[in-house]
């Protein structure tokens, strides 16, 4: 069978047409074009609810979509489930483990239904698996015992336990504390290094931005944009950031051109949708105006979010206030 | 660490050097069969719910067996004894003290006390813990996306549940054997009919109760897991099985619904008392193994069809 390729020819390791999920009544999802391309680092972003986890489950066949086709690493989902799955690997709503058991005996009952693993492989798995996670040490100790962030390690653990070419990680950093979610930084940079396509769903909009090169916004179930991470940043509109004393009269000047400009705290924010930043600076020197720097402008990707997600709605929660109000 | 080696070489080398194209999947690989009823029975057996349950199975036999001999023993002498406390005024006839706590009426005794409900407690517990006790803790989906195939969880949970039937009937058994033994000795070993049984007769006729108890626990065990296959919550698989257990038995007592009488499963239980007998009239038997049968397919099918519709 070929690999489903996009529009641009890249291969994809993961890919679903119009997939569209109904919980007794509830739209959950709905009309999903979801494309992973393979080595990427795809951020999946979206308010609580937004339809994040669903998705991801229906990829890895734990649930039926009501409507629609999945493709993972180039076969059908789930009716070629046991021939994909070894290769994937995934954390998906939070770790589930046994609370007699250790960590390393969790791993070991995990390990034992991986295909890819022949018995002599499986402590060896587990103990690589361990240390990757930086559990080497707590590995015996009741899981019962462990805190939040042991726990998410121990789910990540066993996303790891095999190469895998896809790993799938919902939510990996919630509970972590700021080590913690370095650490899941790293292993993430690690697997994308190795090639390792994956797929990492998060409500927290610098995570993604930290490590991903493509981003999935979802809102209410429907995705709003995909794409590369710099693509989208730079589909707002652009603007320079000028640092000048003379702020009030730069407007004026910049203004008197046609040129879109407004004050900043320390200077001006100029509109260059329309023109360069040449042309800005130029206009600027010759009305007389002290420019002490100038450079463009990268909108957050908090903004990018934002801008993709207000008008439908429902995201505000996600935002501050003020934020919500620079937005409209 | 000598096992690290062939990894760390494996992960180095992957994804790219993979030892099939990127492009090309592997034809599908499962894990060994026995390696995941392994996994299941260590499990299973590292629980502290079961082996506190399996603790006091063998506990019963022996408890009934010493208060047995007790109450007997404190009876015979009745000319000291003060008129208030000796139960039983006349005391038993010594054959049957001897026959209460000996090694062959004692397990089997223990065994169809315990079948009404201790048994199928246990076994519906195993069952509830099996698929809603997992995915309660979301432990279910580890290996559904290993993967293990819904079909395959199903019937490695089966086992699992059937493996402590045996090992709970088993231990009832053998606790028995062994209390009576210690309190009679190899005295006693006599049939309802009246005949002397060798060792090899009372052997073979527990191992017989062992194994039609199995078959009967797996009845109750295979409509658990129908039950547990459809909740989150493994009390309500306990609940489901006891309250349709102690109904039947209810049902039971009932002759105007003796039309009903031959579909319930508690209906059985009678007929392990023919393995007292001397010939043992396996008719009863038969039909309660049959009666189980039928429990368990239908048990069984119901939880595979809802195994596989479930979400995981």
């Amino acid at each position: 069978m070929p690999e489903a390729r996009n529009g641009s020819g890249t291969a994809l390791a993961a890919r679903t047409r119009g997939l569209r999920k109904v919980y007794r009544g509830t739209v959950a999802v709905d009309g999903v074009d979801l494309e992973v391309p393979e080595g990427a680092v795809v951020g999946m972003l979206g308010p609580n609810g937004s339809g994040k986890t669903t998705t991801i489950r229906m990829l890895l066949g734990l649930v039926e979509p009501t409507e629609g086709e999945i493709e993972l690493l180039g076969v059908p989902m789930p009716g070629s489930a046991d021939r994909v799955l070894p290769h994937v690997g995934a954390l998906v709503e939070g770790p589930g483990f046994h609370p007699f058991l250790s960590g390393r005996e969790n791993l070991q009952r995990l390990a034992a239904a991986e295909p890819l693993l022949s018995g002599r492989e499986l402590d060896g798995a587990v103990s690589a698996a361990l240390e990757r996670v930086g559990l080497a040490q707590a590995a015996r100790r009741k899981y019962r015992a462990y805190s939040l962030g042991m726990k998410q390690r121990l789910g990540l653990a066993s996303a790891l336990l095999v190469p895998r070419r896809l790993v799938v990680l919902d939510e990996p950093t919630n509970g972590l504390d700021p080590a913690g979610t370095q650490e899941v930084r790293r292993i993430i940079a690690e697997l994308h290094d190795h090639g390792v396509t994956v797929l990492v769903s998060s409500h927290l909009l610098a995570e993604v931005e930290a490590t991903c090169t493509h981003v999935v916004v979802l809102n209410q179930g429907v995705v709003v944009a995909q794409g590369a991470l710099d693509d989208l940043l730079e589909s707002g509109s652009p603007t320079l950031l000028v640092s000048t004393p003379d702020g009030a009269s730069a407007v004026d000047a910049l203004r008197d051109h046609r040129i879109p400009a407004r004050l900043a705290p320390d200077g001006v924010r100029v509109d260059i949708t329309t023109t360069t930043p040449a042309t800005v600076i130029e206009t600027l020197v010759r009305a007389g105006a002290r420019v002490d720097e100038a450079r463009r402008e990268r909108a957050g990707l908090e903004d990018a979010f934002a801008r993709l997600t207000h008008d439908v709605g429902e995201l505000v929660g996600e935002l501050d206030p003020d934020e919500a109000e620079v937005v409209r | 660490m000598t096992a690290r080696g062939p990894l760390a070489a494996r992960e180095t080398m992957a994804p790219d050097a993979a030892p099939v194209p990127p492009d090309v999947l592997p034809a599908r690989r499962r894990a060994p069969i026995a390696r995941l009823l392994r996994a299941e029975v260590r499990w299973i057996f590292r629980r502290p719910r079961t082996l506190v349950v399996l603790g006091l199975l063998v506990l019963l036999p022996v408890i009934t067996g010493v208060a047995v001999d007790l109450t007997l023993s404190g009876a015979a002498p009745v000319d000291a004894g003060p008129p208030g406390g000796a139960p039983g005024a006349g005391g038993g006839p010594p054959i049957f003290v001897t026959m209460a706590t000996s090694a062959f009426v004692l397990p089997l005794g223990s065994l169809m006390t315990l079948l009404m409900l201790m048994l199928p407690l246990t076994v519906a517990m195993a069952a509830g813990d099996a698929l809603a006790g997992e995915q309660s803790h979301g432990a279910l989906r580890g290996w559904l996306l290993a993967p293990v195939s819904r079909g395959r969880l199903l019937l490695v949970k089966t086992v699992g549940v059937l493996v402590v039937a045996l090992v709970a009937a088993g231990l009832v058994v053998a606790s028995g054997v062994v209390t009576g033994l210690v309190l009679a000795g190899t005295d006693g070993l006599v049939s309802m009919s009246g005949t002397e049984l060798s060792v090899g007769g009372v052997l073979w006729r527990l191992a017989v109760a062992v194994a039609w108890a199995t078959v009967y626990l797996m009845a109750v065990g295979a409509v658990a897991l129908a039950i547990s296959a459809s909740t989150e919550h493994p009390m309500l698989v306990v609940v489901g099985v006891l309250g349709g257990l102690i109904v039947s038995v209810v049902l039971l007592q009932i002759s105007a619904l003796d039309w009903l009488h031959p579909y319930l499963l508690p209906s059985s239980l009678t007929s392990l008392v023919d393995l007292i007998r001397d010939p043992v009239s396996f008719d009863g038997l038969a039909e309660g193994a049959f009666r189980a049968v039928c429990y368990l397919v239908i048990g069984l099918s119901v939880a595979y069809a809802r195994i596989t519709t479930r979400d995981g």
